[in-house]
């Protein structure tokens, strides 16, 4: 092996070793801080210390954790149903009907895209206030149901979408709700897989809507209580990070069930 | 087996008019294909009597019913795709009972008749594999499986073989050929392969541009075409077409001279009243009917271009005069060289006329 091959490999190495790095500390801190007192973390240990257990006793002391995951649970499973359902509808419709505005209304919907959430959040807001939904978790679901980033991801991967298997199963007399449920989904089903992990990931870990329209306690999701762990007056930071483990974890658990899924997802659903 | 009956059926998209009115009447167990170049509308005619594109105008009956606007599943069809459209989550046997299962057809009945054929079709060690798991050949087999389950009354092919190599794609047009002998059923074959077309047929329909050039029988397009196209579309290698123009033109006869070559004459025999002298048209004459010098009808001496040579037989690819090219088919000849003037004989009795439109007048 040549010097230059050997330097090009150790510049390589090194890239990846920042970048797995930096990927991986905060999830390090995160757990070694879990087993330290608030204490030992603002003097900056980064060792396992012993106050695992008390921390853990300490947050399930102080928060209601089975109402609080169940909430969590509730809103991201009920937003990922909805928006997987209603988006991947719109994704195949947008690539399989053909019509004269098809690709206007498309364009439309992209567009969408570029509104930042804060400019809809106050006439969000009034909406779900006017039709009674404030401190509800159905609130907090609807307007992500109709997700564009989701239409999007969902009609480029129909772009692979063989189209005589449509043509195949008219044939052999389907209907399109059912070419759609017995063809289509199970054939995309990578496809599938990369975007529950998206929308429940990003359900699972909402904050900024959740603060909006849940006002009571017994409606909050995990990452509010973690939250208002750490901005109390004087914060426990031992136990905000059992709570941001625990918080972690149905995430992590989704992801790594369904990885392989994922990663063909993410490079085109059909072989 | 029924009969399929095609009235002035059209189809547009648009203002674009893309089947521009077909007549044709396929009789029960017939065997047609339908043959042309890219894009002349072939496979739209096809996924017409499919029922997988709207019928713009026009009478599609099947067994003697109207068929126009009647779902895919009801109109006693099959059809096997250029891309097998075998469903990838399913396995061999799941594939092929599909159909019969939304059909409501009852479990026992759906296994015998998917056994029956599989074995048909030598499939059944793969019943439990899957698509991806099949070569190109087995899964065109599935398809075809998938199709002879249903028992239609019509059974379509759309460019089955175009995804086979060579050899496979041989082997597949024998094992379709015997399925239709065997089954003795109406089948609709599209391709652009005329190869395929001319083994395969009881009748060839020849499309252009959604029109329907010729239809008939393989051998009678061969011997007897109809235009300048059809002449120019079976045969291979294609017709060559040489420029030329009438001399003299008298009681059904005339005189013809090659453009370029004003020296070789021939006497042919014409429609009444299709040619004067003066007129420019074009003489064809099929590669393999070149016969040797002075045993024709006129010599007409070319320039060798390139010569292959396949064993039994060679072709001579040659220059009558710059850019006016013809094949020669020559048997036993590999002395032909790779360049070199060549003299070569044209029976009369071999040759074709064609006007300036392309129509035929001998």
């Amino acid at each position: 092996m040549n010097l230059s091959r050997l330097a090009g490999d150790a510049v390589q190495y090194l890239f990846v070793g920042i970048a797995a790095f930096l990927s991986v500390f905060p999830f390090a801190w995160m757990v070694i801080s879990s087993t330290n007192t608030s204490i030992d973390i603002l003097g900056g240990k980064a060792t396992f210390g012993q106050a695992f257990a008390a921390n853990v006793g300490n947050f399930f002391a102080q928060v209601d954790a089975p109402l609080v995951f169940w909430n969590s649970a509730k809103v991201a499973v009920m937003a990922t149903v909805l928006t997987i359902a209603i988006s991947s509808l719109a994704g195949y419709g947008f690539e399989m009907f053909r019509s004269k505005t098809r690709d206007r209304v498309y364009s439309m919907v992209l567009l969408t895209l570029m509104v930042p959430f804060a400019a809809l959040m106050i006439p969000l807001f009034m909406m779900m206030a006017k039709s009674g939904l404030i401190d509800t978790h159905i609130a907090i679901v609807l307007p992500g149901i109709a997700s564009a980033f989701i239409i999007f991801y969902f009609r480029q991967s129909t772009k692979a979408f063989p189209v005589e298997l449509r043509d195949a199963a008219k044939v052999d007399g389907l209907k399109e709700w059912q070419i759609f449920l017995y063809i289509y989904v199970p054939v995309m089903r990578s496809t599938y897989a990369a975007a529950i992990i998206i929308v429940f990931m990003a359900s699972w870990n909402n904050y900024l809507w959740p603060l909006i329209v849940l006002q009571s306690n017994e409606t909050k999701t995990i990452t509010l209580v973690v939250s208002s762990l750490a901005s109390a007056y004087n914060p426990d930071f031992g136990v905000v990070m059992i709570g941001t483990i625990l918080a972690t974890l149905p995430t992590l658990f989704i992801f790594f069930v369904m990885q392989r899924q994922f990663v063909q997802g993410m490079l085109g659903s059909v072989k | 087996m029924a009969a399929v009956e095609l009235t002035d059926l059209r189809k547009s998209f648009g203002t674009l008019d893309i089947i521009k009115g077909v007549d044709l009447a396929i009789d029960p167990g017939e065997f047609v294909v339908f043959v042309g170049p890219s894009g002349c509308g072939k496979s739209t005619l096809l996924r017409m009597i499919a029922g997988l594109e709207d019928i713009t105008s026009g009478e599609l009956r099947i067994g003697g019913e109207v068929m126009n606007g009647v779902d895919p599943s009801q109109r006693g069809i099959a059809m096997v795709f250029q891309s097998y459209a075998l469903y990838p989550h399913m396995t061999v046997r799941e594939n092929m009972g599909f159909a019969l299962k939304f059909a409501g057809i009852a479990r026992a009945e759906i296994d015998r008749r998917v056994d029956d054929a599989a074995g048909t079709l030598g499939l059944g060690a793969l019943m439990d594999r899957k698509p991806k798991a099949l070569s190109g050949g087995q899964r065109q087999r599935v398809a075809i499986g998938r199709a002879i389950v249903r028992d239609p009354k019509v059974f379509l092919f759309d460019e089955p073989l175009s995804n086979l190599d060579a050899e496979l794609r041989v082997h597949m047009r024998v094992e379709i050929a015997k399925l239709h002998k065997r089954l003795q059923s109406t089948i609709i074959y599209v391709t652009h392969d005329q190869v395929e077309a001319m083994t395969l047929a009881d009748k060839i329909v020849v499309l252009r541009s959604g029109i329907v050039e010729q239809v008939g029988r393989p051998l009678d397009l061969y011997d007897d075409p109809a235009n300048m196209f059809v002449a120019g579309f079976i045969g291979s290698p294609k017709m060559n077409f040489l420029p030329a123009r009438i001399e003299a033109a008298e009681a059904g006869r005339v005189t013809v001279a090659l453009a370029s070559q004003p020296g070789v004459r021939l006497d042919l025999p014409a429609a009444a009243g299709t040619a004067k002298a003066g007129d420019a048209v074009s003489l064809g004459i099929r590669p393999e009917h070149f016969v040797a010098a002075g045993t024709g009808d006129a010599d007409l001496a070319v320039e060798v271009d390139v010569a292959e040579h396949l064993g039994s037989t060679s072709y001579v690819y040659a220059d009558v005069a710059p850019g006016e090219r013809v094949i020669i088919q020559q048997e036993e000849s590999r002395h032909a060289t790779a360049r070199g003037r060549l003299v070569v004989g044209l029976p009369a009795e071999r040759c074709f006329l064609f006007d300036d439109a392309g129509r035929r007048i001998r």
